[in-house]
């Protein structure tokens, strides 16, 4: 049976994704020659990479469902680009030791938001909103309002300069991190746990899976990768301002619900997200080359959120 | 001419068959008994009834014109009430708020008169009196009540609708016997109102006593309807098997050895009142009695997924504490829920996944090895005749019977010693169930120690080596050897107090 | 319990500022923490059906931008004044009414969904106004700052907002609002009319809002495109500090009011306890996750 299975295929976020991706080069080539050049590519999947790798905890979080978000990612991507410039303080001497300190310390921020939700039942949107007050009330505390700390020479070169085929550093960071996440999840146990508690928590507790410790690890994974995000961010950028990873928090969900992971939990993966991800970095591209101001592009952002809500994120009805 | 008739109602939900084909005449003035196995369709069919499920095909008459309801809004104005088996009450409202609830009374402004509804709902509970219990008043939190006490409720709740056409599924299900005189002459008056009744029960007493005619459904479809005059326990209950009936005197290959394998003391919890019983290897001790007396409860415990309060468990000799499924599958013990939607699997998850999820649970190793894990996983698909198309397949694809395989296949791969069975063959079909039956028997041989809860009473008689009683928490008889009939099973189920 | 809380704020409170308990401080604090009052509301009734409305405080910059632009645009007159606020209300209520279509009747899953139109409320907020400015008539500012009867004007808001409060607590819509929260599909069995109850809370929700959002005119006397941002969480915050359960049917309006208090109280104590400015931020965070925390678990153990 060919044909079912070419329209099954079709009707795959995946492929969606996929095909929306080229029609948008296509369309900024249209728009704007130049759009869909070699170089311009390279620099949107850079910015892609960014929104990915934060993308990839948001995936996680939503994977484990219980109405699992995190909307502390951009609190802890703002509050790690500022640890990590100010421990390396443009010096390579600090950077593994920066590395080191900034991804324990947002693996940690996201640990504890993993237990509050899981020992004391705190629903994630109560919880991870509250860690971001903390986090940012953290970063003021440490900032004193004024952004400071650059980053070390090496971090940079290797985020944003070429080092393989003319390819920036960061794009074979965000593959490595899709390998990865796609090798957890498909080839580990915690993997086959994440889908199993994601999709029936109950049956998943009486199948013998560590329900608690899978899901508290789920949240302590996407801090972990909002720390990675803040270090990239301020390789890519240099010095970052205090609010710098604000602008990454509702993006990374629309990334991973445009990349075909349920927001009910239990289906859906990394590699779907990665596409997401560029769909809107290139959808963000257009607005700006149509001189679209930052309002429209929030417009038509909200706007592209709900209507994927049409397609993946409708709930049962009532009536059987 | 009927005040209701249903005819050729189909219903599919995802790949299962609920409804194939019911047909359904209510007179005015009747009480309408609805019998048959758990899972034939009764309900389902309420549900359509009461508008709350949509069929896929068939036709509904209310007073000889056709309806079609667009939900249990549009039902209720005609006129039709249902007490869900599953109760339809708010636990976090009270007993007035959810007696009225969208019929509250009000004052002249249109506000709700709380006094008026407190005393209407005063008034309801009275018609009660005593069987009501303590503790039952329009202020009580309906979530503070007794199991018994939110069933009366319930009852309450359709009965202040003033509906016509009234449909109790399952409505004596936690009532004792006192409760159910009352509810009956409550249902008498009803009739003698002129309204028409539905009643599904499982107590067949119950039926004799109350309805008028009966009609037995099977397998999703209406076997055949008659006055309950006209015939006999033994011919409803051969109507509601089939041709198929699992006799008690099956071939059986495996025999108990003396070895304990496992030996509880006096549990108690939130559902079970002191249970004691030893279950040896290459044992099968069913757990008997009418449904919810503390059999599920006891599995789930000694499984550590409800909390026990006292009590010793032993397993081999050596103390087991339930605090949870992990630590008592360390110890070599599986469970396998018959309500396979909630508690057993991973609907929209691979067949896969969904074999190998307790394996790895046992192994506690990083990595899956897919082709390893295969060859552990395959002994028992064959074993089962598990029957799929992938492995990579949703589960949710599979048949009923083929799901409820795969929650077993899952826990017999991981070797386990003693088998927890709760009520697995609820809703599937015969081949399956023998199926099921031979796998337990050949597991016995190999001195496996099965305890196994079922709603099916002939099944429970035909398979186990024993079978305890339940009633209330308590172990109240066991039956074993000559002593395995229906009518001793009834004679101990029934023999001493209802539920409190 | 949070009356409780609310008592020993303001107790400490009194001793840190001498001057609290002073009429002009106490009805200044009022006006301070009225808006989020407001928007807590109009959330507990989302809530209490067991959903969330994430877009409250950009329907607050919306209406905010809106009213201001309307009557700035038509030169302050009264005529332009009563346009303003009736535009407001209407598109509030509007705001509203496109949430609730959505959760309730398109199905859609109430966070992300309620999450996405306030972005696009958000962007419209900043499409009317880019950046804060624009003045609205002394007339207006100094009604809301000043008294009517001897009673300042923001006690009068308070006490309408609670007036209404109790009127609905006593309809048949409330009880089905409830009934809702606590199990959406026995609610729909009993013929509760589940998804019009649902697109009512979210009504009254942006309602709400717009209140909250003329309180703000009032009170700034310009308009702001980002002045409701901060307003969804602590509207949130603010529910469940007041006791009412996330998961729906238990709680009220009173206590979201109290919870409202509380957030803005805990702010003046860190204020007045002269912490230095640097450390503010964290305190709050940290009070207010473990408020958040406490709620939540004290929410549960009633239940259990």
């Amino acid at each position: 049976m060919p044909a079912p299975k070419a329209v099954a295929l079709l009707t795959q976020p995946l492929s969606i994704a996929v095909v929306a991706i080229l029609a948008l080069l296509a369309a900024g080539e249209l728009l704007s020659p130049g759009f869909a050049s070699p170089r311009q590519i390279v620099t949107l999947l850079t910015i892609a990479a960014l929104l990915g790798v934060v993308a990839a905890g948001q995936n996680l979080v939503i994977l484990g469902g219980r109405e699992g978000i995190d909307l502390s990612v951009g609190g802890i991507i703002s509050f790690a680009a500022f640890l990590a410039g100010n421990i390396m303080q443009q010096q390579d001497a600090y950077l593994a030791q920066a590395l080191l300190i900034v991804l324990c310390v947002s693996f940690l921020i996201g640990l504890t938001t993993g237990l509050g939700v899981t020992l004391l039942h705190i629903p994630p949107l109560v919880m991870t909103l509250g860690m971001l007050g903390v986090v940012q009330g953290g970063l003021v505390l440490l900032t004193r309002g004024v952004p400071s700390g650059r980053a070390a020479p090496t971090l940079s070169r290797i985020v944003s300069e070429p080092i393989l085929f003319g390819l920036p550093g960061i794009l074979f960071i965000w593959i490595l991190v899709g390998v990865a996440l796609t090798l957890v999840l498909r080839r580990t146990t915690f993997g086959f746990n994440v889908y199993a508690i994601g999709t029936n928590e109950p049956a998943a507790a009486l199948a013998g899976v560590p329900v608690r410790r899978t899901r508290a690890l789920l949240f302590a994974l996407s801090g972990l990768l909002s720390g990675l995000t803040g270090i990239l961010l301020l390789g890519y950028t240099e010095y970052v301002f205090v609010g710098a990873g604000d602008q990454y928090m509702l993006p990374s969900i629309i990334a991973v619900v445009i990349g075909g992971t349920s927001l009910a939990g239990g289906s859906g993966g990394y590699v779907g997200t990665m596409a997401g991800a560029i769909v809107l970095v290139l959808l963000q591209s257009i607005l700006t080359t149509l001189n679209i101001p930052p309002f429209g592009r929030q417009i038509v952002f909200g706007v592209t959120l709900l209507g994927l809500m049409l397609l993946y994120g409708r709930q049962r009805r009532l009536r059987g | 001419m009927p005040v209701l008739e249903a005819s050729g109602v189909r219903k599919q939900f995802g790949g299962v068959v609920a409804l194939a084909g019911a047909q359904f005449a209510l007179e005015t003035g009747e009480v309408h008994a609805l019998i048959g196995s758990n899972g034939c369709g009764k309900s389902t069919l309420c549900k359509i009834i009461a508008g709350s499920v949509a069929a896929d095909a068939g036709s509904l008459l209310l007073d000889g014109r056709p309806v079609s309801f667009a939900g249990p809004r549009q039902a209720a104005a005609a006129g039709i009430g249902v007490f869900y088996q599953e109760l339809s009450v708010i636990r976090e409202m009270t007993v007035a708020e959810n007696i009225y609830l969208g019929r509250e009374p009000r004052n002249r402004v249109g506000m709700l008169d709380r006094e008026a509804l407190e005393a209407a709902v005063a008034a309801a509970l009275s018609q009660f009196g005593e069987v009501l219990g303590a503790g039952v008043h329009p202020r009580t939190r309906v979530g503070d009540l007794s199991a018994d006490q939110s069933q009366l409720v319930e009852i309450l709740k359709v009965l202040a609708a003033n509906p016509r056409i009234i449909i109790f599924d399952e409505a004596t299900a936690a009532l004792d016997r006192n409760q159910v005189t009352v509810v009956f002459q409550r249902i008498r008056t009803l009739k003698a109102e002129g309204r028409s009744v539905i009643f599904i029960t499982h107590r067949m007493d119950e039926v004799f006593e109350i309805a008028d005619r009966v009609t037995v459904m099977r397998n999703g479809a209406t076997v055949f309807t008659c006055a309950l005059a006209q015939t006999t326990r033994d011919a409803l209950v051969g109507a509601m098997v089939g041709g198929a009936v699992v006799r008690a005197g099956r071939e059986r290959r495996h025999v108990p050895s003396e070895a304990i394998a496992l030996e509880v003391e006096n549990l108690t919890s939130a559902k079970l009142a002191g249970v004691s019983f030893r279950l040896r290897r290459g044992e099968i001790v069913g757990l008997g009695g009418l449904h919810g007396q503390g059999q599920s409860e006891l599995l789930r415990a000694l499984f550590g997924a409800t909390p026990l309060r006292s009590g010793a468990v032993r397993v081999g000799g050596e103390t087991l504490d339930p605090r949870g499924p992990r630590a008592v599958m360390r110890r070599s013990i599986a469970y396998v829920s018959g309500d396979r939607g909630r508690y057993g699997v991973m609907a929209i998850r691979p067949i896969f996944e969904n074999l190998v999820i307790s394996l790895l649970a046992r192994d506690r190793r990083w990595t899956v090895a897919r082709q390893r894990l295969e060859g552990e996983i395959s002994p028992f698909i064959e074993r089962l005749k598990l029957k799929f198309s992938s492995l990579r397949a949703a589960v949710s694809e599979l048949s009923g019977g083929n799901q409820q395989k795969v929650v077993l296949g899952r826990w017999l791969a991981t070797r386990p010693s003693v088998l927890l069975l709760d009520d697995p063959t609820k809703g599937i079909d015969i081949q399956t169930k023998e199926d099921l039956y031979a796998t337990m028997d050949e597991l016995c041989s190999q001195g496996v120690a099965i305890l196994l809860h079922s709603s099916d009473d002939e099944e429970l008689l035909a398979v186990a080596d024993r079978v305890l009683v339940f009633n209330g928490g308590q172990v109240m008889g066991e039956l074993s050897g000559e002593q395995r009939t229906r009518f001793a099973l009834y004679q101990a189920a029934y023999a001493s107090k209802h539920p409190a | 319990m949070a009356a409780v809380v609310f008592l020993v704020l303001c107790t400490v409170n009194a001793v840190l500022q001498p001057t609290f308990l002073r009429f002009g401080v106490a009805a200044s604090n009022v006006a301070a923490f009225l808006p989020m009052a407001l928007v807590a509301v109009g959330q507990t009734y989302v809530v209490l059906a067991s959903d969330i409305d994430l877009s409250a405080g950009a329907i607050v910059s919306l209406v905010n931008v809106v009213v201001v632009s309307i009557i700035d645009g038509m030169g302050g007159s009264g005529t332009s004044m009563a346009l303003g606020l009736a535009a407001g209300l209407t598109l509030g209520l509007t705001c509203g009414v496109v949430n609730g279509l959505c959760v309730a009747y398109l199905r859609f899953q109430p966070i992300v969904t309620t999450f996405a139109t306030g972005i696009v409320f958000a962007g419209f907020a900043l499409w009317v106004l880019p950046e804060a400015g624009r003045q609205v008539p002394p007339a207006l500012y100094l009604t809301y700052a000043g008294s009517v009867l001897g009673v300042p004007t923001v006690v009068w808001i308070l006490a309408a907002a609670i007036a209404f409060a109790a009127i609905v607590a006593r309809t048949r819509f409330y009880q089905a609002l409830r009934a809702t929260g606590g199990n959406m599909q026995a609610a729909y069995q009993t013929g509760v009319p589940v998804a019009r109850v649902r697109l009512g809370a979210y009504t009254i929700s942006g309602l709400f809002a717009a209140l909250a959002a003329f309180a703000l005119v009032g009170e700034t006397a310009s308009g702001d495109p980002l002045i409701g941002g901060a307003l969804t969480l602590s509207s949130v915050t603010a529910v469940v500090l007041g006791g009412t359960a996330l998961r729906g049917c238990v709680g009220g309006v009173t206590g979201s009011i109290l919870g409202a208090f509380i957030l803005g109280l805990i702010s003046n104590v860190i204020f007045f306890a002269q912490l230095p400015f640097e450390w503010q931020g964290l305190i709050q965070g940290l009070i207010i996750l473990t408020a958040l925390a406490g709620g939540v678990v004290m929410a549960r153990g009633r239940q259990d």
